[in-house]
């Protein structure tokens, strides 16, 4: 079974943000950063997945279940996916599950989406960047975060 | 001289009667009383001289639709679920519905659940539904034992007392934001049609939290979730909970928790309420069902607020129209996006 | 009946590409390399420009696929000795050398170069540090076979005296009494490839190369900074191992210079291949570095070189546009070099230097000289060999094709296009005999997997010093090795070179592996290398996940090595998670519509459409206007004095009248559907066309001269553009010859911020122009603004025609624009000459523009919507990979060629439109293509039949019963996810891209 460990009281806390990347852009983005060496902080795990359009509400709750202090959901821009429409969709299914892990006081800036497209390998290392100084600031996650000891009990 | 209620009550059974006898329908979904103070049950009318049972009163807080389509199944002839559909047009069922159930049943046409032709709706002007918590507060301590439903009052007896009341001030509060009570889909219009009440603000609640800082809310979902006791009675009044295996239920992945853990609570709610975005009608049945009081109809009026204003889409509005999830626009809002400029809160 | 093989001579990257393209579209290839190994000079490079890819990395997957082909018959150590026959029908004769290892016994386990006694100079790394006699070129080789060096063998020498090699080799393999054998082959065509040589400074005395020990040529620092050359990519510098601090590069060493070198053309690459250098130098460095070029142009004239000079010059590569008259050393003589140098402005300036890096140039290699010589090919002036200004890769010889680097110096990029359009050209008269010689793979029988419990094994890649100098590439391997289910883990130096595949193959078997994760590179690039391991090893090649491990880890946490070996950890324990959930796929096909649809009527697409229709496949071209020809019209002849129009008049007619070819005039595309093999397009007039391959040369279009760039032009009736001219020069203007002065200003709209690119040809063009205006006119004053000329490759001899013939050159920086200016109707042209650094007025009858050559953004835009294709910034349309798939989009049967994918000369249009049609034609050749395997599948008893996923699939791939249940066209099916991601009861999900696996995953980032 998965969880995060007691880590809130170790002073080098470092975050983990899990970032479902879309093969055609965002993960080719990520790459490009790489082929750039574009430096960004080592807090990020990307996960590869076809297209944003993928990725369900369900996955986002669930990697917050399992513990990330962050999450990042990245895909190709309006207009350019690799699947013709699977960003619209999706941008409305996270436009309203972002909505509404606010209304019930998750942070701003734990769960967050962009567009990030195969040739902004400097635009992802930014977004990267900018995630993981936002999630530092809120420090370790502990909403919809299911505690271990929780677990273990259930 | 009869309640409007009364005289509604009379029409529905003269008119259930008359599609049963005549054939037109299998079946009528309607109301009987029931066994306590301001309850009512369900009840599924199958034979013409049965339809004296039905009944209508301002204590129907349970969606009808929720029980669509399974009575539209009973009454079609007996098959095996790979057995071809049988030929020609099959049984017809009637129900009654307000403006937010008949909304529902838009909404079961569109999701394919409920085919337009086999069903009758008889169409009813909702005056809104009491909330019998809301009674019950304001006789706190003291058993109550009957309640008389004026027009616009209500008569409530104990032992020892009887109080008039006034009927609105203990509607329901999605009764009182509701911006369509008369029904939007009618075949048989039963009783006189209630016009759009003009709410100022349909989000009033939404808006109050809001406004909140991210720790209130946060505080507010952790307190307003707390006792529950996973009894899913929120889901199974649903009229939009249908599917087979809930992904409560899913073992592979296991979503969800089923321990009474906050957090496998809360992402219950959260993703129920996210299941239910742009398809939610606001009817309270869920709210109205929950033994422990708990508003988890805030979590679906706040995403109907958002999906009204972002998308311009209320829930079953037109049979036509699409659902907000399966469309969208080349220019949707999305400033939540953190790579656009200006970025920031949707709908802000 | 023409022979359906072809002969390749030569196997660097541009003989590899086109046996590929021939391989994959039915020909046995014979592929004659000289070396003992295939790669040529890119397997030497460290990294490669412009987006610093590591060379080997992109390569390796290319040489492996060469070295695997069924229809690639190699042939190392081999030449070409004779020719004869005629085009379809030639015979070669090939004289391979002996190798002295039986390469079928060959285990490659290298202990015959350890204990072998003999030390020889490592040619490989340039000739520094030594290699054995018995040897293997680099470690990546391909084939991976060890080889005797005859020269300097003891034993082959004087037998008898050692042979220690074959006492220990423990296969047998060794062979003293190996002879030379001829191959006699029968081949239909001939394609050459023999690359190019480099030029040796050491004659230059000037550079001190060959005396002073820390002067160095660019393939040598090269080795120095690759992680596999003799210093491990550890910048050290030969007199004595220190890290430099402050390198100069020297340009034009050997290149544009007639006195000294004989060369008088530029070498095209070497101004890019400096400034990668000290960028990279800078990379590896430890504190301060200051790199500096020494130069008289800078030539970034290729895509995306504009702003990695941009970018060099803001990471502090310093800049000297001067003459260096000599290097000495240093009077301390601790081995620093003094640099003395001549600057722009007459001035002598001394620097010193702790080491110097001269950019030799190009030249041919003496044995391709004679190889021409032999099969009687004409070479040009430069011992090039000649080709067609309208058939770059066609030689004098019919049947035998030329490309890469061996006609004129190239890049790597235009390379592989010339290579793609010799085997377009090679195989247009064997089209007929398509798939006669070629023999059809066949995969070992896959194990089902379905009911064994996970077995994993895990291969971890150093990828050199890529991976391994930031990550603890040996921890990350243990660490895989205690994850559940993993019962093999090992660390692997270039997991893609060929011994590690064959062995990846072997522990497979071995160990009973069921499932593979390697952990590397990007799957971007690599995954299909790996899935074909797989299945060569008997196992479905879906059972496989990558943890991207260098390009998302070691390249971008470059200063926190703990944390990113603690990340690689992570990323393996998740590739793990991922690939235990997965299992076995069927392998899907769609069935190809064997035609072709061209979009564009300019040269590039005129030019596609023909190498189709010349194979016999049916092709509809779409042109927006009501005329074929394009921007090819509008230009008046090429730098060789070639005039354009009769060929384009020629090249219309014959497209107009090819009974394949259906023209559509003032046509625009609708829709388009479908994908790779089956297209379906519908046309502005409703009409709708299946094709299995589409080629994109909508073109580009000249900048309109605006703003500070505009000068004058509309409002004088004297200031033209270069096209304008043009018009004049084709219309034989005869009120040109009465001009007395003319001024062209160089780089208008080009290589500026709103455009940050070199529009690549319009030095050229406007000093052809300004030559063509001295032909007509010797008295005429002719003036060149400029800002660096940039007349690559032999395009250099018109700039020293120009200037042998009194055309002026003054140069101008983008902080002091010429100013325009006209009094009653006269121009006044003041500009600033930095070499008398003074003022100059000129008031010339003429004034011509070079404007930039931009994108028809708008066209592009929508094409590439429908196709889904991308594109850059600057509305240029993206090729799938820079350097090595410079026509192929990332979408698959979509090629681009032309001025939409960026400025360049027709030449280099024919060869991209030619390289296009190759390209497309791998995937025409074929009746079925693989289609989407990691389909989406429906679970009937959880399906609410809500119809979501109907609505969400954006190719009708998705239905509802008449049950009213969801069930997906698998054959539509592109695997995109956004039913599964919609459905609220998850009745949908993706083959092994479930929500369990990828929960899994994510669940595994935090144990």
């Amino acid at each position: 079974m998965t969880s995060k460990t007691n880590e809130t009281s170790q002073t080098n806390w470092e975050p983990k943000i899990i970032a479902f990347l879309c093969n055609w852009c965002s993960y080719a983005g990520a790459d490009l950063a790489g082929v750039s060496r574009f430096q960004y902080p080592p807090n990020i795990r990307i996960v590869r997945v076809p297209c944003s359009g993928r990725v369900s509400e369900n996955m986002i709750l669930s990697a917050l279940k399992s513990g990330a202090d962050g999450i990042l959901v990245s895909g190709c821009h309006p207009g350019d996916c690799h699947y013709i429409s699977g960003n619209y969709f999706a941008r409305r299914r996270f436009a309203l599950l972002g909505n509404l892990l606010d209304f019930i006081g998750i942070e701003p800036g734990r769960v967050n989406f962009s567009w990030v497209s195969a040739a902004e390998g400097e635009q992802f290392a930014e977004v990267v960047r900018t995630v993981t100084e936002k999630v530092k600031e809120l420090g370790p996650a502990t909403r919809l975060v299911k505690k271990i000891e929780a677990m273990q009990a259930a | 001289m009869p309640t409007i209620n009364e005289k509604i009550s009379e029409e529905i059974r003269a008119q259930a009667k008359k599609l049963l006898a005549e054939g037109t329908v299998a079946a009528v979904i309607g109301y009987a009383s029931g066994s306590l103070p301001m309850t009512v049950k369900p009840l599924v009318v199958r034979r013409p001289e049965d339809c004296g049972k039905l009944l209508w009163n301002t204590f129907c807080v349970l969606n009808l639709a929720n029980f669509l389509p399974e009575v539209l199944k009973s009454v079609e002839p007996p098959r095996g679920p790979r057995d071809p559909k049988p030929e020609g047009p099959l049984p017809k069922v009637a129900i009654m519905a307000t403006g937010c159930w008949s909304r529902n049943i838009v909404v079961q046409i569109q999701e394919h659940q409920v085919e337009r032709e086999r069903v009758v709706v008889m169409g009813v002007g909702s005056r809104g539904m009491v909330s019998r918590r809301k009674v019950e507060a304001l006789f706190a301590g003291r058993e109550i034992l009957a309640v008389e439903e004026l027009d616009h009052d209500l008569i409530v007896r104990g032992s020892g007392f009887e109080e008039k009341i006034n009927r609105w001030s203990v509607v329901r509060d999605n009764c009182q934001t509701c911006t369509h009570p008369d029904p939007l889909l009618v075949d048989v219009r039963i009783g006189e049609p209630v016009s759009d009440r003009k709410n100022p603000n349909p989000f009033k609640q939404v808006d109050e939290l809001e406004a909140k800082s991210a720790a209130e809310r946060w505080g507010w979902f952790t307190s307003e979730f707390a006792t529950c006791i996973r009894c899913y009675a929120c889901r199974n009044a649903c009229p939009l909970c249908y599917c087979p295996t809930c992904f409560v239920d899913d073992a592979k992945p296991q979503w969800v928790g089923k321990s009474l853990d906050a957090t496998d609570t809360g992402l219950f709610h959260v993703m129920r309420a996210y299941h239910c975005a742009g398809r939610c009608t606001d009817c309270g049945a869920c709210e109205s069902v929950c033994p422990m009081g708990i508003n988890m109809r805030l979590l679906t009026k706040k995403l109907n607020k958002d999906v009204l204003n972002l998308y311009g889409i209320e829930a079953g509005m037109q049979p036509d129209s699409p659902l907000p999830l399966t469309t969208y626009k080349i220019n949707d809002p999305q400033k939540f996006i953190v790579t656009e400029a200006g970025a920031g809160k949707e709908g802000e | 009946m023409p022979k359906g093989s072809v002969l390749v001579v030569g196997g660097g990257i541009s003989g590899v590409q086109a046996a590929l393209d021939l391989a994959n579209s039915g020909f046995l290839v014979h592929l004659v390399e000289r070396t003992t190994a295939i790669g040529g000079k890119m397997s030497q490079l460290d990294k490669t420009f412009p987006t610093n890819d590591c060379s080997a990395c992109i390569l390796s997957p290319k040489l492996v696929e060469c070295g695997r082909h069924l229809n690639i018959n190699l042939l190392t150590l081999s030449d070409l000795v004779s020719l004869e026959g005629e085009p379809g029908n030639f015979k070669a004769v090939v004289r391979q050398r002996p190798r002295y290892v039986d390469p079928t016994k060959c285990i490659a386990c290298g202990l015959c170069a350890e204990k072998c006694p003999k030390k020889v100079t490592n040619d490989f790394n340039m000739g520094i540090g030594k290699r054995k006699a018995a040897y293997l070129s680099y470690p990546q080789a391909v084939p991976l076979k060890y080889a005797l060096d005859p020269a300097h063998c003891i034993w082959i020498n004087k037998p008898g005296r050692c042979g220690v090699c074959a006492k220990e080799c423990p296969a047998g393999a060794i062979n003293f009494d190996d002879t030379a054998r001829d191959h006699v082959l029968e081949v239909g065509s001939v394609v050459l490839a023999p690359g190019f040589s480099r030029f040796n400074p050491t004659p230059l005395d000037f550079t001190g190369y060959g005396r002073l020990p820390n002067v160095v040529t660019t393939m040598e620092f090269e080795r120095f900074l690759s992680p596999s050359g003799p210093c491990m990519g550890h910048l050290e510098r030969p007199s004595d191992g220190k890290e430099p601090k402050k390198i100069a590069w020297l340009q034009c060493v050997g290149s544009r210079d007639i006195n000294r070198a004989g060369h008088p053309y530029c070498s095209s690459i070497c101004c890019m291949f400096a400034l990668k250098q000290a960028v990279i130098a800078k990379e590896h460095s430890h504190g301060d570095f200051e790199p500096s070029i020494f130069y008289m142009d800078m030539r970034t004239h290729g895509k995306g070189f504009e702003n990695y000079y941009t970018r060099a010059r803001e990471e502090g590569v310093h800049f000297h546009r001067a003459r260096v008259h000599s290097i000495i050393p240093s009077p301390d003589n601790q081995g620093n070099l003094k640099i003395r140098y001549v600057n722009e402005q007459g001035k002598v300036n001394f620097e010193e230097f702790d080491m110097v890096v001269l950019s030799t140039g190009l030249e041919p290699y003496r044995h391709t000289i004679e190889l021409a010589s032999m099969l009687g090919l004409e070479l040009d002036a430069d011992n090039f060999v000649r080709t067609d200004s309208f058939n770059p890769v066609a030689t004098s010889r019919p049947g035998i094709y030329v490309c890469g680097a061996a006609s004129e110096p190239k890049d790597i990029p235009q390379s592989v296009v010339e290579a793609s359009a010799a085997a377009a050209e090679a195989s247009r008269i064997l089209a007929p005999v398509r798939w006669t010689e070629t023999s059809k793979k066949v995969y070992p029988a896959e194990q089902n997997i379905y009911a064994q419990a996970p077995r994993i094994g895990v291969f971890v890649c150093h990828c050199g010093i890529n991976i391994a100098s930031v990550v603890d590439v040996a921890a990350v391997s243990a660490y895989a090795g205690t994850l559940p289910d993993v019962v093999f883990s090992q660390a692997n130096l270039f997991t893609c070179s060929q011994d590690t595949i064959n062995q990846m193959i072997s522990i497979i078997k071995e160990q009973d592996l069921n499932r593979v994760v390697v952990a590397s590179c990007s799957p971007r690039t690599h995954e299909p290398l790996f899935q074909e391991t797989l299945r060569d090893a008997g196992l479905n090649k879906f059972l496989f996940e990558m943890a991207n491990i260098r390009d998302q880890d070691s390249w971008v946490h470059q200063r926190e090595p703990e944390k990113a070996t603690t990340k690689a950890k992570d990323l393996v324990r998740m590739a793990v998670a991922r690939v235990r959930g997965e299992g076995a796929l069927p392998y899907n096909t769609v069935a190809v519509t064997k035609a072709a649809l061209v979009i564009g009527g300019g040269v590039s697409g005129m030019t596609s459409a023909l190498a189709f229709a010349e194979q016999g496949y049916p092709v509809t071209l779409i042109e927006q206007s009501d005329m074929l020809g394009g921007n090819g019209r509008k230009v008046f002849r090429n730098w060789k004095g070639v005039e354009f129009l009769p060929f384009i008049n020629d090249l219309t007619a014959r497209v107009a009248s090819h009974p394949h070819i259906t023209v559509k005039y003032n046509t625009e595309i609708k829709e388009a559907s479908g994908s790779v093999g089956k297209f379906s397009t519908t046309f502005s007039d409703g009409r709708t066309f299946e094709h299995g391959v589409t080629v994109m040369a909508v073109g580009g279009e000249p900048y309109k001269p605006e703003g500070q760039w505009r000068f004058l032009h509309g409002v004088n009736p004297n200031v033209h553009t270069l096209l304008e001219l043009d018009k004049k020069f084709i219309d034989d203007d005869p009120t040109l010859k009465n001009i007395k002065q003319a001024v062209f200003i160089h780089c208008v709209g080009s290589r500026i911020a709103e455009r940050p690119y070199c529009s690549r040809v319009c030095c050229t063009h406007a000093i052809d122009s300004a030559v063509k205006l001295k032909e007509m006119n010797p008295d005429m004053d002719v003036f060149m603004l400029y800002r660096d000329v940039r007349t690559y490759g032999q395009r250099e001899r018109i700039y020293q025609e120009a200037r042998a013939k009194g055309v002026v050159f003054i140069r101008y920086d983008l902080e002091r624009l010429p100013q325009v200016s006209e009094k009653e109707g006269r121009l006044i042209i003041k500009c600033h000459d930095p070499i008398i650094d003074a003022h100059v007025v000129i008031q010339p009858d003429m004034l011509v523009l070079a404007t930039a050559i931009q994108p028809r953004r708008q066209s592009s835009t929508s094409l590439a919507k429908f196709f889904k294709c991308a594109i850059d910034s600057q509305g240029f349309l993206m090729e799938a990979h820079m350097k090595l798939r410079p026509v192929d989009f990332a979408t698959e049967g979509v090629f681009l060629a032309g001025l939409c994918h960026y400025p360049k000369s027709m030449e280099e249009s024919i060869a991209q439109a030619k390289a296009a049609a190759a390209r497309a034609s791998i995937i025409l050749a074929h009746d079925a293509v693989p289609a989407e395997s990691v389909t989406a599948v429906v679970t009937a008893a959880k399906c609410t039949g809500c119809g979501l996923c109907t609505e969400v699939c954006a190719y009708n791939a998705v239905s509802l019963d008449d049950n009213g249940i969801s069930v997906v066209n698998t054959s539509m099916c592109k695997g995109c996810g956004a039913c599964v991601a919609g459905c609220r009861s998850d009745a949908v999900t993706l083959k092994n891209i479930g929500n369990e696996q990828i929960m899994a995953t994510v669940d595994a980032a935090f144990e």
